[in-house]
């Protein structure tokens, strides 16, 4: 018989199990602390996660009982990341990720629906105080929002002041005159090309030719969400395609390796000085003040253009959601109407200057914006005019894969290294996107 | 008897480990398999719905992605693998001779073998970049070419500049393997050959050529099955383009899985990619039991 104050090795066996039962079973500790877990995919840099941490922790002060877990997920790994989870019934409580993850996981029967945070925000005007209706329309699907819009990554054009200036030519404003300046400011001889873009396979290709193909009055899906890419939008896709790929192939006024580039591509070779005009993403005004501050009062953000039909561009309002089995969804959807607040993130936004946005016309005035020459031009010039890529349609689970799958960058690269006309890169693009909706 | 008894008692102690590796490798394909005959993707409520062999045979038809990127894999295999023997093969000649410093270019010689993947596909980028990279900056300065090379953006070029990144990396295994298969030549018949007038080229293909021939074949099946489904170089440089180029089918499978979100048809066309492996290790396996027994017979 054994001491009854000293353990033997099966009550100290039995006694560490139950332990690791204790530390595993449930996520409210004994002090009735419910802990969360907040996945974040684009919040992930070692620099935006020291400024995401006092602002959680903020979070917890102003709500006793309620822990974050933060653990930054790999944009690489985001879906192996979540399908993993999905299968073994372990999603975290709230995320941040990508455009069109929401309605996937909403398909998978995963999601918790988000009308009730745009009914407050629509009560408390928050919702009017975005920027386009489309930042929280297209999460909207089967009479659901299944998350909401917490920051925005839009696309612009950049140009040379300077190059310009020696030129004699006014920042551009519209087709016509965007492709003249491109042609005149092209100066091989000084190692300056006219427009530099990504062309290769990649994300950020397809978003540079949304914003022309909205211009061009062509789309993706109509108003309806039906696939209209290489149907009813064919003629209007495939005259943005042609304006594109022709600085390429036709007035040759790019680098010859564009076919390669993706986005820091684009930015090395805008930020060096060697193009007049540079396609890409906002990040770009972080890595020119970090990377190359003289040249910062020589660079402007251009108003986005007026195409054939319309005065549009690419920007993506990234969401949030909460995971419709977390044991505590009252307290998921606490924290994420207290993040996504206009003043809410600018430690953020001030971390890496460019790289994230805010959702809300309000913060066009904050002292941060204005006095930022830079931000400034893309509050003004190109936000009020972003939306996104189911435009005019409100968002399909579909998109994801179509956008995950580089559907509509395809043509762009098979038209730059002469594979395939303008046509037949969109009419099989078309095909494509075709399967998805049929399987 | 006892010889029995002992032999069935070395059975009992592997047995644990025996069913231990073939739950781990017969677990994930016996799933794989059952995906692939299911329509899981991210965009069905019902992911578990039995389509039977749809995915192989849109796999599989004419305009399918799988012909189109299993060509692209021969092309990428039987390139890396030639190249890594040839170079490997060539250096291992070169350092089995009697030099200076031999041990130390052997040891050099091994670098790109212990650089992790991804570290040298972003070196290689870098290197192959057309506006700052550090080969166009050479070709240009001494004015071997007028216009940058266009390594990654141009389809054919593409191809040939992953291939050689993948020799780069690989080389140094056939070297090393190669090293030591040399060293198993006996010097006396080269003594005998050069006293008959044998020239070096015929030693080489008369000497020391069948020597080396089921070594070279082995590590040749081994570094083919490598790069079959190697992932990280191609993925890294080119992801698969300029215009699917590159589109080997490891990256295709990636793609239709993590970012197509066709995790049904992404295990269809993985379990054919597991089928051309197995062609593969049959030819391996036959040519280990052929070295083996003629290792024995000797």
């Amino acid at each position: 018989m054994s001491h009854p104050l000293v353990m033997g090795r099966r009550e100290s066996l039995i006694l560490g199990i139950g332990g690791l039962f204790a530390l595993s079973a449930g996520k409210a500790n004994a002090q009735g602390e419910i802990n969360l877990t907040f996945w974040s995919v684009r919040l992930n840099t070692p620099e935006l996660q020291a400024a995401l941490k006092p602002i959680l922790r903020q979070f917890e002060a102003e709500h006793p009982g309620i822990k974050i877990t933060n653990e930054p997920v790999s944009g690489n790994l985001v879906y192996p990341k979540f399908m993993a989870a999905v299968q073994g019934q372990k999603m975290p409580d709230i995320a941040e990720a990508f455009s069109y993850h929401p309605l996937q996981f909403a398909a998978l029967g995963q999601m918790e629906p988000m009308d009730d945070i745009i009914e407050e925000w629509k009560a408390n005007g928050l919702l009017a105080d975005i920027f386009n209706e489309f930042a929280y329309k297209k999460f909207y699907w089967k009479g659901h929002y299944w998350g909401v819009p917490y920051n925005l990554d839009p696309r612009a054009i950049y140009y040379r002041k300077d190059l310009l200036a020696a030129k004699g030519i006014a920042p551009p404003n519209n087709w016509d005159d965007f492709q003249k300046a491109v042609i005149a400011t092209h100066d091989p001889k000084n190692g300056v090309y006219g427009v530099v873009f990504p062309a290769g396979n990649f994300f950020t290709t397809q978003h540079i030719y949304m914003g022309f193909m909205f211009q061009a009055g062509g789309s993706i899906l109509d108003k309806d969400n039906n696939l209209v890419f290489g149907t009813k939008a064919k003629d209007a896709n495939v005259r943005a395609l042609v304006y594109l790929t022709d600085f390429v192939t036709k007035h040759k006024v790019t680098p010859e390796g564009i076919a390669s580039y993706d986005a820091p591509d684009v930015e090395t070779v805008f930020v060096q000085g060697r193009a007049a005009f540079g396609m890409g993403r906002a990040a770009l005004i972080g890595q020119l003040m970090s990377q190359n501050p003289d040249m910062v009062d020589n660079v402007g953000v251009l108003e986005t253009l007026q195409g054939p039909e319309a005065k549009l561009t690419a920007g993506f309002y990234n969401p949030m959601f909460v995971w419709k089995y977390s044991p505590h969804v009252d307290a998921a959807k606490t924290f994420v109407r207290w993040f996504v607040n206009p003043t809410r993130m600018d430690p953020i936004y001030r971390a890496v200057p460019g790289q994230h946005w805010p959702i809300f016309k309000s913060a066009v005035n904050s002292p941060r914006v204005q006095q930022n020459r830079l931000l400034r031009e893309m509050l003004q010039n190109v936000v009020p005019y972003t939306t996104d890529f189911a435009y005019p349609g409100t968002g399909i689970p579909q998109m994801g894969a179509i956008d995950g799958e580089k559907m509509f960058a395809a043509p762009v690269n098979e038209v730059v290294v002469g594979k395939k006309t303008p046509e037949q890169a969109v009419l099989d693009a078309q095909a494509s996107m075709a399967k998805l909706f049929q399987s | 008897m006892l010889h029995a008894q002992r032999a069935r008692f070395a059975y009992y102690l592997i047995l644990p480990a025996l069913l231990l590796i073939t739950c781990l490798n017969l677990v994930p394909i016996v799933e794989a398999i059952v995906v692939s005959l299911q329509s899981q993707n991210m965009i069905r409520p019902d992911p578990e719905a039995f389509v039977g062999v749809q995915h192989y045979i849109q796999a599989l038809a004419p305009d399918g992605d799988f012909r189109s990127s299993l060509a692209l894999t021969l092309i990428w295999t039987a390139g890396s693998v030639a190249g890594g023997y040839l170079l490997g093969l060539g250096l291992a000649l070169l350092l089995n001779l009697a030099m200076r410093a031999r041990g130390v270019f052997r040891a050099l010689l091994l670098i790109p073998w212990v650089i992790p993947d991804v570290a040298v596909a972003m070196v290689w980028k870098w290197l192959y970049a057309d506006q700052f990279g550090v080969f166009n900056f050479l070709l240009l300065k001494f004015g071997l070419v007028s216009r940058p090379v266009q390594w990654l953006a141009d389809p054919w070029m593409a191809m040939a500049s992953v291939i050689f990144v993948q020799i780069w990396k690989l080389y140094p295994v056939m070297f090393i393997v190669l090293l030591a298969a040399l060293q198993n030549v006996a010097k006396e018949l080269h003594e005998a050959a050069m006293i008959d007038g044998a020239n070096a080229w015929q030693r080489f293909v008369n000497v020391t050529f069948p020597v080396i021939r089921p070594t070279s074949l082995v590590i040749t099946l081994l570094a083919s099955i490598w790069t079959f489904q190697a992932f990280d170089i191609v993925y890294l440089l080119t992801g698969g383009g300029p215009a699917g180029a590159t589109q080997i089918l490891p990256t295709l499978i990636y793609q239709k899985a993590f970012w197509a979100s066709q995790i049904g048809y992404a295990s269809a066309l993985g379990i054919l990619l597991m089928v051309c492996l197995l062609v593969i290790s049959v030819f391996y396996l036959l040519a280990y039991r052929h070295q083996a027994s003629a290792q024995g017979a000797t």
